[in-house]
């Protein structure tokens, strides 16, 4: 053993705010953005709640109609801006990127200090439309014009937010690709890239590329606001169903920003846990850059009932069932992958194998979607809800508290109450489905999105819903108050709890400042090289 | 305390390469920004033909074509101000430099005189003359002044980018050695350029 | 994609320098260029779409030009241009599903 002086950890080191909030350590700003993003998590938490406790009964019992507008706005906008998008790259991309790649930070450390910033921002101004004018904005998330151009509410502000955050997303993709291509430690090709930063490169090309046309289309909505004018607005001339256009050649992409990087986690934590080389890392790698690519040619899968043209909307359809592919390929090495491992049932596994579970409803019911003529009949209704909600909250959310399970170890250097995680986990899974499978039910049906009332015969799967929201919540709040436990009064963590192999397992739990105190090693033959894990 | 150990690919490293890396990715998002804007003018203009033509006729093809030699001129001395310093010439380059931001001005100002001369006749959004237009007329002379305007704020925006550079030659921060911040305002001054050779046929030359 | 991360010393990488002879001679092009496409517009009277496909391959033309020397796309490793392609290509498909989309209502 070399004597080298133990260095102090990132969290010990430099004291008070300002040693955070104008930190240009990764591993700070990833913290910020945790707690910012868990934070924002329960707000839109909250307001999901409140529009399932709406729907526990037909007809008005809490809220105006036009709250409920604002409400399911403001949880689609807090939950897709402030949490999703952000939530795996800026979290636990920020913290493990570096750490996976064997540097000691991003590229550009100034510039991720201003993706924080702008993320700030952005923050403030979506929820400065709680205070300013007359509230909130009551469009959807999606902003369709000419609503949007016409309504009373702070769409201006709600717009701006989305513009911001759209612009730090952006800054911290182009980091993200300018570090794997330039910080890889000696001897790490991209072929040794461990599978989560594969995800986080192919994600950081959807950010850096699709996110600028968002940009200028909300822009646009700005303009038309201020001065009047009419782009998207018909009776001057415009053409609604561009807007749309516009609007999802990037908001379809952004749902691989927000899938891509989970799957990254799944990928990483699977092998960890089944002590045995992935199988597959090329065709998980590169499916996940064939998602990227094949992504952005399907965003009209959301207009077939928008006036689109026939011939397009075949194409679109055709082309959507194309994404199936790589998706299905990953599926099938991660399965492929626990196959006579040697598996050990820890919470983050149990969090993985629901990202499977989930990820599957999600994704087969994303082919009804995707099937012009199913759709015709779907569209619109708590079908869709229930689709997006299994692919975005069953699929990214369980990752990233999976990913939150898996290296809180590393991060905190503690350990949690496996136990209390396993129940919570079971409580949150168990409300999770009770949540969101009558949605896909009631939309088969014809229940139609967006209306704080419902014709009765749906009555009975939506209180199944409401209820499970409540053991969701429970468990989620259980999860998260372990977890804070932990960070207080838990055991501390070794090194390696998890015998994991990729490089940030090399380093201390907590990291020292600059990552490694030693030249991290790597592993020749692939980052998921479990030597003897059969012969053990 | 003292640090003992450094990585060799240390983030806090300066890396030419990666900021180079940097910059054209970023140009890339600038590209798409405006792709966004052409997208839209390219559906308009198939649906409201004959109005685009028509309002076309407002503008001064004179003024666009000297806008566009004034802009590639500028380009040119962008190009020789890398290749000057590149060889040592600190003063070449600066001087070079100094005559790009001048040809920046140029452009500002007769811009401004086209955008004055929309102003008097009542041609901006929300103006009187406009408001009596035809629907695609109005569409034409909104996606001209939000196109050109954006254009016009990417100009000033490159021409303090080369402002900065100018100040970081003379202090010597930029040099021969490290030319990166040059490179990038150059590669930034360029996509200007490039925004512009495309915008000029699309309002001005259609006849 | 392998070939920019050698690891080379991450200061003064050796770089290509364009001689002023070769600027001028490309400014000297987009000048005439520019000039061909204003005559193009003013003085002949086309097709509509032909006059926009030829405005359109002039601009590119040019465009190609100040990527290639002005912005030293030439003399950059194989992964730039690849990236441009790409980027290009993106865009080359929003225009064709929007062209589909709008013709064939």
């Amino acid at each position: 053993m070399t004597t080298t002086i133990a260095q102090p950890s990132y969290l010990e080191g430099k004291k008070g705010l300002f040693s955070w909030i104008f930190t240009l350590d990764h591993k700070r700003i990833a913290l910020l953005y945790l707690y910012a993003i868990i934070a924002f998590f329960l707000v839109g938490m909250t307001l999901g709640l409140l529009m399932r406790l709406e729907l526990l009964n037909p007809g008005k019992d809490l809220v105006e109609p036009t709250t409920y507008n604002q409400i399911f706005t403001l949880h689609g906008v807090i939950m897709i801006f402030l949490f999703i998008i952000p939530s795996i790259p800026a979290v636990f991309g920020n913290f493990f990127l570096p750490l996976m790649l064997g540097t000691d930070d991003v590229a550009f450390p100034k510039l991720n200090l201003l993706s924080w910033w702008l993320y700030v921002l952005g923050a403030v101004f979506a929820l400065a439309t709680l205070v300013f004018g007359d509230g909130p904005a009551d469009t959807g998330w999606t902003f369709y014009a000419p609503y949007s151009v016409k309504t009373g509410t702070n769409v201006t502000m709600a717009v701006m937010a989305a513009f911001i955050l759209g612009f730090s997303s952006i800054l911290t993709g182009l980091n993200f690709i300018v570090t794997i291509h330039r910080l890889r430690t000696p001897g790490m090709g991209f072929n040794q890239m461990p599978l989560f930063a594969w995800g986080l490169y192919a994600t950081s090309w959807i950010q850096l590329l699709a996110t600028p046309v968002i940009g200028i289309t909300l822009l646009m909505i700005v303009a038309e606001r201020v001065f009047g004018i009419g782009l998207f607005d018909p009776s001057i001339g415009g053409d609604p169903v561009l807007y749309q256009h516009m609007f999802w050649i990037y908001s379809h992409p952004a749902v691989y920003i927000m899938a891509l990087p989970a799957m990254g986690i799944v990928s990483e934590i699977i092998p960890t846990f089944a002590q045995r080389t992935i199988f597959g890392y090329k065709a998980i790698a590169y499916s996940s850059m064939a998602i990227a690519f094949i992504g952005y040619f399907v965003w009209g899968h959301h207009m077939f009932t928008s006036g689109m043209s026939g011939p397009a909307a075949i194409i679109f359809s055709v082309l959507t069932f194309l994404v199936a592919i790589p998706t299905a390929i990953k599926v099938f090495n991660w399965v492929a992958t626990l196959y006579k491992g040697s598996i050990d049932v820890k919470p983050p596994l149990l969090y993985a194998l629901a990202f499977i579970f989930n990820f599957l409803i999600g994704g087969l019911t994303g082919l009804v979607n995707g099937a012009l003529a199913a759709d015709i009949h779907v569209h619109d209704t708590y079908f869709v809800v229930g689709h997006f909600h299994y692919v975005m909250f069953g699929g990214t959310g369980f990752a990233f508290f999976g990913a939150l399970h898996y290296w809180f170890p590393k991060i905190y250097g503690k350990l949690y109450n496996i136990r209390m995680a396993n129940i919570s986990f079971a409580i949150f899974f168990i409300g999770f489905q009770l949540l969101y499978f009558p949605m896909l039910v009631v939309g088969l049906m014809g229940m139609p999105r967006r209306y704080y009332d419902y014709l009765p015969q749906f009555h009975v799967p939506n209180v199944v819903s409401t209820v499970g929201s409540w053991i969701l919540a429970t468990g989620i709040l259980m999860m998260i108050a372990n977890l804070m436990v932990a960070y207080w009064k838990g055991k501390k963590a070794r090194k390696n709890p998890w015998h994991g192999i990729t490089l940030e397992w090399q380093t201390s739990s907590p990291p020292p400042l600059h990552n490694f105190d030693k030249m991290p090693e790597v592993n020749e033959k692939g980052p998921y090289h479990y030597k003897n894990a059969m012969d053990q | 305390m003292e640090h003992s150990f450094s990585l060799p690919n240390s983030g806090h490293n300066f890396d030419a390469e990666a900021s180079k890396l940097g910059m054209w990715l970023f140009l890339f998002t600038e590209l798409l920004l405006f792709g966004g804007l052409f997208l839209v003018y390219m559906v308009y203009r198939s649906l409201n033909h004959e109005a685009f033509i028509e309002a076309s006729h407002h503008l001064n093809v004179w003024a666009g074509t000297t806008n566009t030699i004034v802009l590639l001129a500028s380009s040119l001395t962008v190009a020789m101000s890398i290749t000057a310093l590149q060889q040592g010439n600190k003063k070449r380059s600066l001087l070079l430099l100094t005559i790009t931001f001048i040809a920046a001005g140029v452009f500002l100002v007769i811009k401004y005189f086209e955008w004055s001369a929309k102003f008097e006749h009542g041609l901006f959004p929300g103006m009187e003359h406009y408001s009596q237009l035809p629907t695609g007329e109005r569409l034409y002379f909104y996606l001209y002044f939000f196109m050109t305007g954006l254009h016009g704020l990417h100009v000033i925006i490159g021409g303090i980018f080369l402002a900065v550079v100018m100040v970081k030659i003379k202090s010597g921060k930029v040099h021969k050695d490290r030319i990166s911040l040059l490179e990038n305002g150059g590669l930034y001054w360029h996509l200007v350029d490039l925004i512009w050779i495309y915008l000029f046929p699309l309002f001005y030359l259609i006849h | 994609m392998e070939n920019i991360n050698t690891h080379t010393p991450q200061v003064a990488v050796s770089q290509h320098i364009s001689s002023y002879k070769l600027l001028f001679t490309v400014f000297a092009g987009l000048i005439l260029l520019t000039i061909l496409t204003v005559l193009v517009s003013t003085t002949f009277t086309f097709s509509v779409s032909l006059a926009v496909a030829l405005a359109l391959m002039i601009a590119s033309t040019k465009a190609l030009l100040v990527a290639y020397y002005f912005m030293h796309l030439k003399y950059e490793p194989r992964f730039y241009k690849w990236m441009v392609i790409v980027v290009l290509a993106l865009f080359t498909f929003f225009v064709i599903m929007l062209t589909i989309d709008y013709f064939t209502r």
